[in-house]
């Protein structure tokens, strides 16, 4: 394994990166790599696990190289616009590497996000396993799904087509000065807080409306949805409380008609086991990089 | 009493007492197997032999990288690469010992000793299993045991998929990303916009450890990798130090690839507990 391969190569390896990302591009190594990939000369790289190639055989969809994208963008100006911007630049270059690769669709898409801070920015970076299916030449187009290769499978296989990532956020302020104090006169009072509820209603609600119009980008529907919301009390120095709300909606989208396409049998069946049954295990792999739990100030 | 009756079957008990059985030259196997995995390595065609472990204790010196420079902190890249490889040579060598044909469920773990910094444990380990027919063709390269991360469940359903694992393979890259100088910081000032030094540093770190990782599924002569996993990790180095490791089972058809039509159609099932 070459594991220094001195100065004048990494040079010349961070000249290529510098030449590439801008111009929508991959690096020639990168690109080579997949197109050996894609072309059987090296081994196929997958995150399936043997089950799912079990399956994904059965339907003739075969693994190529696990692509990825990354971009680290500061949504100091705009957090709305930024969140999308930063996953939108990230899907286009992981989109660029499954081209590479000469792929029908990329699935098993995950969001990560490194942890490392820097103020009012941060990582967007989506990895998924690029796979083509039998009797197809390459996409112009890849299908990129957050869904798990037997997902995905399981969904072709029932006629619905997933046809890429839709994401919707929003963001804003309540200004005490247009609405008053919205706590103020409730401190000793059981009864909801109208002003902050229906503030933080209509943040989750504009998310909800952009998503919706970025799905008619793609699709029919979306699925398998993970959100992220978080509502903040801002106290700056001799400035009145305000409310900052921030909420964003990402999923996959789909091909479907409605009442198209209905699953057959479907057997019932009783879990003898007391304990958790791997039938109703709650840990569904996450595809968010969004701590869902999470309602504290943090890098996002 | 009949054995309808509840009696334990007469090998059990030879198996119990310890008696050499099938599979098990000393008569007893050690696993970490559940019940499930160990079922069904068995309906596989295997049997377990005994627990393999391999650590090594490694000393991590220190590599500085300029402060706004990306660039991959080769040393210690090198050293994570090694230690680990190190904990799997020597979990293959007892399995080796145990005239094993492979290790399954291994578990790679990197501990941090408390009390000092740079000294971090590695440790692998699994259960070597045997082809309880004797079957020679599930070795790994060289006719060294295959190793693989795989569940007893993963191993039943890899080979029902028609592949064999040869080993695990990975790869390693520390990196150094660079920070952000004040005049890149001015210059974003009022507007969303990409840190494509940021982006940079995280995209070819990772793309060199991917790039390792399939150099030793080459090496394997794999078709290719399952279970691909990547881990970026900083393993309590300074912040803007990030290792990307790639791990995942390299695998080969059994003979010829099987046909799509013999793929069994999955069931589907729903359970109706409360």
């Amino acid at each position: 394994m070459i594991w220094d391969p001195g100065d004048n190569a990494a040079v010349q390896r961070e000249a290529k990166w510098q030449r590439a990302l801008p111009n929508d591009q991959l690096p020639d190594f990168v690109r080579d790599r997949l197109k050996a990939a894609g072309a059987g000369k090296v081994p196929w790289m997958s995150t399936m696990t043997p089950a799912e190639l079990l399956l994904s055989q059965g339907l003739g969809v075969r693994p190529i190289a696990m692509v990825s994208g990354t971009c680290w963008y500061h949504y100091g100006w705009s957090w709305t616009n930024g969140h999308p911007e930063g996953w939108h630049i990230a899907l286009e270059r992981l989109r660029q590497e499954a081209l590479a690769a000469g792929a029908n669709a990329v699935v098993d898409v995950k969001m990560r996000t490194i942890e490392m801070h820097a103020e009012d920015s941060m990582d967007f970076t989506v990895v998924g396993t690029a796979v083509k299916i039998d009797g197809l030449p390459p996409s112009t187009d890849p299908v990129i799904a957050t869904v798990s290769a037997v997902e995905f499978v399981r969904l072709l296989k029932e006629g619905i087509v997933p046809v890429g990532v839709a994401i919707g956020a929003n963001y804003d302020w309540l200004d005490p000065f247009l609405v008053g104090n919205p706590v103020a006169n409730f401190r000793w009072d059981t009864q909801p807080l109208g002003t902050l509820g229906d503030f933080w209603r209509r943040v989750r609600q504009r998310a909800a409306a952009n998503l919706r119009t970025d799905v008619k980008r793609l699709g029919d529907g979306v699925l398998a949805h993970t959100y992220f919301g978080q509502l903040l009390r801002v106290k700056e120095d001799k400035q009145p409380v305000q409310y900052l709300g921030r909420f964003i909606i990402l999923g996959t989208a789909v091909q479907c008609k409605a009442r198209d396409n209905v699953i057959g049998h479907i057997q019932t069946v009783i879990d003898m086991r007391d304990d958790l049954s791997p039938l109703k295990d709650p840990e569904s792999h996450s595809h968010s990089a969004y701590p869902v739990d999470n309602d504290k100030e943090g890098a996002i | 009493m009949s054995e309808a009756e509840g009696q334990i079957p007469k090998h059990a008990l030879e198996r119990l007492k310890g008696l050499r059985g099938q599979g098990h030259p000393d008569g007893i196997f050690t696993s970490d197997f559940s019940v499930n995995e160990f079922l069904l390595v068995r309906k596989a065609g295997f049997e377990p032999i005994g627990l393999c472990i391999g650590s090594c204790i490694y000393h991590l010196g220190i590599q500085y990288a300029g402060w706004s420079k990306n660039q991959e902190l080769t040393t210690l890249s090198q050293a994570m690469y090694h230690a680990r490889e190190l904990a799997m040579s020597r979990m293959r060598e007892e399995a080796k010992d145990m005239g094993a044909d492979g290790i399954v469920g291994v578990r790679l773990t990197v501990k941090r000793m408390e009390w000092d910094n740079n000294i971090l444990e590695f440790m692998a380990i699994g259960t070597g299993i045997i082809h309880a027919q004797g079957h020679p063709g599930y070795k790994g390269p060289n006719g060294q045991p295959f190793t693989s991360d795989l569940s007893g469940q993963d191993f039943w359903t890899l080979l029902q998929a028609g592949y064999r694992p040869l080993e695990m393979v990975m790869g390693s890259c520390v990196y150094h990303v660079a920070h952000q100088g004040l005049f890149q910081s001015l210059g974003q000032v009022g507007r969303n916009v990409e840190m494509t030094n940021f982006s940079q540093a995280l995209y070819d770190a990772r793309e060199i450890a991917m790039e390792r990782m399939q150099h030793e599924a080459i090496q394997a002569q794999a078709e290719g990798v399952v279970g691909m996993q990547l881990h970026e990790g900083s393993h309590n180095w300074q912040p803007h130090v990030i290792e990307f490791f790639a791990v995942g089972t390299a695998v080969v058809p059994i003979a010829t690839e099987q046909d799509a039509s013999v793929m069994p159609d999955p069931q589907l099932v729903l359970s109706v507990n409360s």
